[in-house]
Order: C-alpha cells, then structure tokens, then sequence
C-alpha cells in the first residue's frame, strides 16, 4: 500500500486502515530502524563498566513496569498506589519456583522464558482479583483498596516462612544457547533479553491501543456511563485494565528476579510504589513514549541524587543517611512539581520539540 | 477474664489516638473531598516539634503540646495554600497523587533532621507506676492520653456543631455553591479545614509519642493505618472516625491478643485494619455513619 503523503505534515487520515499503520510515512520507520540498530548495537562497540549496565537494566524494567502502571492509570484512568506489590508478586512467582524446586534447577535455568510469561499471568490473576472493588470504587476509595493490598502483600511476605520472611531468597543462573551465562555477561546479556521484551511488549501496547481492547479502556476512563451506553462493560473493563497492569508488573517482577538473581523483600515496598508513580506522572499520564521518558528521567534522577548526597554528607555529619533522606524528597517534589505545572509530563516536552522541528523554519 | 479486659482497655487507648488522627482527615475531605496521604507526616511533625521544644528548649510539656499545635496549625494551612490551592477544580487523580507526593517530601525533610531515624522517648512527667483495677493496668500517661483525646474530640464537635466558623465548614461541605452564595469564603475554609487537620494531627502525635515513644517510623505509619479507619467510619463523619477509631483499636488489640502466637501467626494486629478495609470496600463502601454516594457502574 503506498504511503499517505501528506501524513508528515499533519493528521490526514483518509481511511481507518491508514490509522491503524504502525508507522505512518517512511521517514518514522527509518528512525525507529535505526534507533533500535543503535540500542542493539552499540554493546558491541563501547564496552561499559558491570555498573552502568546494571542502570540500564534496571531502567528497561522499570519501563515494563511502568507501562502496565501507565496503561492503568494514564489511559483506563484507575488509581494504584500497589503497582510494586505487583511487580513483587511476579519477583516472588519467580522465588517460589525456587524455592521448591531449588535455585539451580532445570526449569528456572533452561525454561526461564516460559517462567517469565508465567510470572506475568500470576501478576495478571492477582491484579484481576485485586481490581475488583473497581467494579463498585471509584478514584480515592480504589486507590484506598490498592493500597491496601500493597500493605496486606508486604505483610505476607514477611510472615510467611516458604517467603524467606521476605529475606532473600536466590535464583540460579541461567542458560543460554552457548551454555550458562557467566559472570561477566550477566548484565549485558539481561541487557538484551529486556530489551527485546521491551519492544515486543512496547509494540503490543501500541497496538492495543489501536484495537477496540484499548480503546474501551480510554472510553471507560472518559466517561464510563457513556461507555456503557455505547455496549461496553465497564465494570469488565476495568478489572481487564488491572489484569494488564498485573501482567506487565509481573513480567517485571520476574525480570528483576533473574537480574539481581534473588528476590529480597525491600524493593517492593510502598516507596517503590511512589517511585513508579512519580515515573508514570514524569513521563506522562496517557501517553506511549511517556512509558519511556519517565523511568530514565526518574533514574537519572536518582543517579544525581546519589552522588549530590554524597557531597552533602561530607557537610552534614549529624543525619546518618542523606541519601534516604534526599531520594523520597526529591521523588515528592518532581511528582508535586509536575503535576502542577506540567502534568501532561515530559512527554509533551517531545510533543513541542517534535512539532516545532518538523515546521522549522516556519512556525506554523 | 482479666486478659480479655486488659486487651479491650488498651483497645479503647489505641483506639481513641486512631479517633484523633482520623480526626483530621475526615475534616480535610469533608470541606475539601481530598484524602490526605500526608496525614501522618504532619502527625510526625507534631510530636517531634513537641519533643524538641520540651527536650531541648526546656519549654515545660503542657505549653510545647500547645505551641507544636499552633505550629503544625500554620504548616498545614500553608501547605493547603502553597499547593492544594491550585488544583482546585483539577481531576481527583491529580490531587491524590500530589498529596502522595507531599507525603514524600515530608518524609524526606523529617529524614534531613536528626529525628529521622533514631528513638525517643519524652520524659516522664506523669507517675510512672500503673493504676491497676481488679487485675487490669493502664498507666498514667495512657489515661492521661485518653482523657485528652476525648476533651479534643469534645471541643471539635462544639466547635462545628455551634461555632460560626465550624457552621461555615458544614456549609461549604454540603454545597459549595450554596455557601459561597450566602457569602462564605471557600479558600478560607478549605484553608481552615486544613490547619485543624494539623491541630489534630500534632495533638495525636504528642500523646502517641507520649505513650509508644517516638520513632518516625511507628508515626508516619499512623498516616496509613487512618485510611482503614476513616473508611470504617464513613469518610465524611466525624462521629464515625471516632465509632470507628475505637473498633479498629478493639480489633487490633483483640487480633494481636488472641491470634499472634496461636496458628502459626503473627503480627496480625498491623495486617487485619487492611483486610477488615478491603472487606468493608467491597460490601459497604460508604461506611458505617458515611453519606451514600459510591456511584456503581
């Protein structure tokens, strides 16, 4: 089919099949192609410190987390403050296998493919239970009830012994066609494999959103009677939106399982569950390249955070720890900042830039 | 039986603080229907401004509990004015979220002090031995405690039931409309809705640093364990945080008394507020003195 000419300089769709494209002219495709090249070639010509790839691990799970957070609450417009517990049930599905059939078995080294899809239908049952009350509990009550679970979640785990007591519980390497992935290439291969899921998921939310599937979710979120009157079930909606939600959080969980190649209870906490929301509001509430601005910007963050508290600690010698001091303080003035002064998020700071430089020199 | 009437006692002490913090959420969202989440900082900040002003300034107890509530009055006041003024009209979602991240700068500036991470305790100034009733104790500074808590409920319930200011509120918090066309000022008393939250919240604070000593952690988790209570007691009545303050309290002494140690469990008294407000959403969302207005879809 040949390309809609006039789709670069603005919205001229002439068909919903045009609509439905993943890339609308040429000119898209070729920066995403190569932008992708980048992201998966450039490992091959620097070489980083363990560390900094450790950052950009945890940056692309973050990214999977935050889309499921991002599909909940930016597009199906439903409040979680327990989107960690989420991700922790997918962590702890990971652990249990462990736990029973021993770190080093067989199914956690060779299957682990299989074992992370499983980790996210886990995280997509819980979410579903979870998200009942939405059937009933709007905006203050629903976020009252996911915070609940995150307290009822956190309690689990530590009370119950086959979780460790929420100590940590470990995970075997893993293997891949060239045998067991040591050491060295233990971060850079996690570096691949998550951001291959990244794309695929990323491409899946994209399309969703093109389907009747996600655009019930923005309906619901609009005005929820009028979605009812056009034939959808909000109420199945919604408990379909926290489904999803719980699905990508679990994907995530299971990911930082094999990353840190343990499960310990501590990232899962309620402070983990702001620092998620402060990267949904950052990069943008009901928007796709939101998902991806957020978490870097919110890790950057807390990278600069770090070493700024390590110079401040050489000056304030009374207060033990000025990093846990300064992070959740930082998280709660970016989050407060934002929403009120930006709350569409950075991701309409990409809107401007992009719309200004494919007008440039003209200004309209 | 003497077990069983020690646990409804510390269930009614327990109780009666959980009353007085709910106290102040309530009034925010009754005025203002916006929860909250930085209730507890402002408990915290209460107890700590009393501790210092006793502990290091040597200011005597009863005048540093009245000076900490008049400055937690301005610092909640200010914080309504500096940001929940603005996002008046703005979608719930945005306002929940920027009290969540209030709730987190709170943490990060009472981490900056020294009383962050560490315990205190305030000074005995009441006796230190316990009155004992047929084998059932309270000390002194727990029922001192109570008693306070229940004047201060007292005195809020006067102060709305008759006072022009406290008719004001329940004006603006049954139609905003209405009361500005009789000529109230609704800012105002969203602002004034807010610093007698943070009264309340400094009052609960010294009389929980009173009886359980003072640690951030244990003060701020009060900010949360308010949520179960309110929603217990219908989130706009304030004769239901008090109902269901002391329920929650019996609950919890009930469950940590008679389940902890028993089946294998433990710890059930800081777990079942939540599983009691996760049954209560699904069946009775609007509480027990709450108004009907849960909307279903």
């Amino acid at each position: 089919m040949s390309q809609n000419r006039w789709l670069a300089t603005g919205n001229f769709f002439t068909s919903y099949k045009q609509e439905q494209r993943t890339f609308f002219t040429h000119l898209d495709r070729t920066i995403f192609t190569c932008f992708l090249v980048l992201l998966f070639g450039w490992p091959l010509v620097f070489e980083i410190s363990n560390k900094y790839m450790l950052v950009l691990d945890n940056i692309l799970i973050a990214i999977v987390a935050v889309m499921g957070l991002n599909l909940l609450l930016g597009f199906a417009g439903l409040i979680s403050i327990g989107h960690a517990a989420f991700v922790g049930i997918g962590a702890y599905t990971v652990a249990s296998f462990s736990q029973v059939i021993g770190e080093n078995h067989v199914i956690i080294t060779h299957f682990w493919p299989v074992l992370i899809v499983c980790a996210g239908i886990m995280g997509a049952i819980f979410g579903a239970f979870v998200g009942l009350p939405a059937l009933r509990l709007k905006h203050l009550y629903l976020a009252i009830a996911t915070l609940s679970f995150q307290m009822i979640f956190e309690w689990f785990i530590q009370f119950m012994s086959f979780f460790n007591q929420g100590q940590t519980i470990y995970v075997g390497r893993v293997h891949w066609f060239t045998g067991m992935v040591g050491r060295s290439d233990h971060y850079l291969f996690w570096y691949y494999i998550i951001l291959f899921i990244v794309v695929i998921l990323g491409f899946g939310v994209r399309n969703l959103l093109k389907t009747k599937y996600g655009r019930c979710l923005v309906a619901v979120r609009d005005n929820d009677r009028a979605a009812d009157a056009m034939g959808m079930n909000p109420g199945l909606t919604k408990v379909y939106a926290f489904a999803l939600a719980g699905f990508f959080a679990g994907v995530a969980g299971a990911l930082h399982a094999y990353l840190y190649r343990g499960v310990g209870f501590e990232s899962f906490t309620l402070h983990a569950s702001v620092g998620y929301l402060a990267m949904a509001i950052v990069g943008g509430l009901g928007t796709l390249n939101g998902i991806f601005w957020g978490p870097v910007a919110i890790k950057f963050l807390d990278i600069q955070v770090e070493q700024f508290s390590e110079f401040v600690g050489h000056y304030l010698t009374y207060a033990p720890n000025v990093a846990t001091a300064l992070k959740p303080l930082s998280f709660g003035l970016v989050i407060v900042l934002f929403l009120m002064y930006e709350p569409r998020g950075i991701a309409n700071w990409w809107r401007i830039v992009k719309s200004y430089s494919k007008l440039w020199p003209f200004r309209y | 039986m003497s077990y069983f009437f020690q646990i409804v006692v510390s269930g009614i002490v327990v109780g009666s603080i959980y009353a007085l913090a709910a106290l102040g959420l309530v009034l925010v969202y009754k005025s203002s229907r916006v929860a909250n989440f930085a209730h507890g900082q402002i408990i915290a900040a209460g107890a700590f401004i009393t501790f210092f002003l006793t502990v290091r300034l040597g200011v005597p107890i009863f005048f540093s509990f009245l000076a900490s509530m008049f400055i937690t009055f301005f610092l909640a006041m200010s914080v309504e004015r500096i940001f929940l003024r603005r996002l008046i009209g703005e979608p719930i979602i945005s306002v929940i979220m920027v009290t969540i991240g209030l709730a987190s700068i709170f943490d990060g500036l009472i981490y900056l002090t020294p009383f962050g991470s560490e315990n205190f305790s305030f000074p005995a100034f009441l006796p230190t031995e316990s009155i004992v009733v047929g084998g059932v104790s309270i000390s002194w500074t727990q029922l001192v405690g109570v008693i306070i808590t229940f004047v201060l409920i007292g005195c809020f319930s006067w102060f709305f039931k008759k006072s022009t200011v406290g008719i004001s509120m329940r004006a603006v918090s049954d139609d905003q409309f209405g009361a500005m066309s009789v000529g109230i000022s609704v800012p105002r008393v969203f602002a004034l809705a807010w610093a007698t939250a943070g009264l309340s919240a400094a009052a609960a604070g010294c009389i929980i640093g009173n009886i359980t000593g003072l640690n951030f952690e244990t003060l701020h988790a009060f900010g949360i364990v308010v949520f179960p209570v309110v929603i217990l007691g219908g989130l706009d009545s304030i004769l239901g945080a008090v109902v269901a303050g002391i329920i929650m309290g019996l609950i919890q002494q009930f469950a940590s008394g008679y389940l902890d140690g028993n089946f294998g469990l433990n710890g059930t008294g800081d777990v079942m507020p939540y599983i009691i407000l996760l049954i209560i959403l699904l069946f009775k969302p609007h509480g027990l003195f709450g108004i009907h207005e849960i909307e279903r879809v």
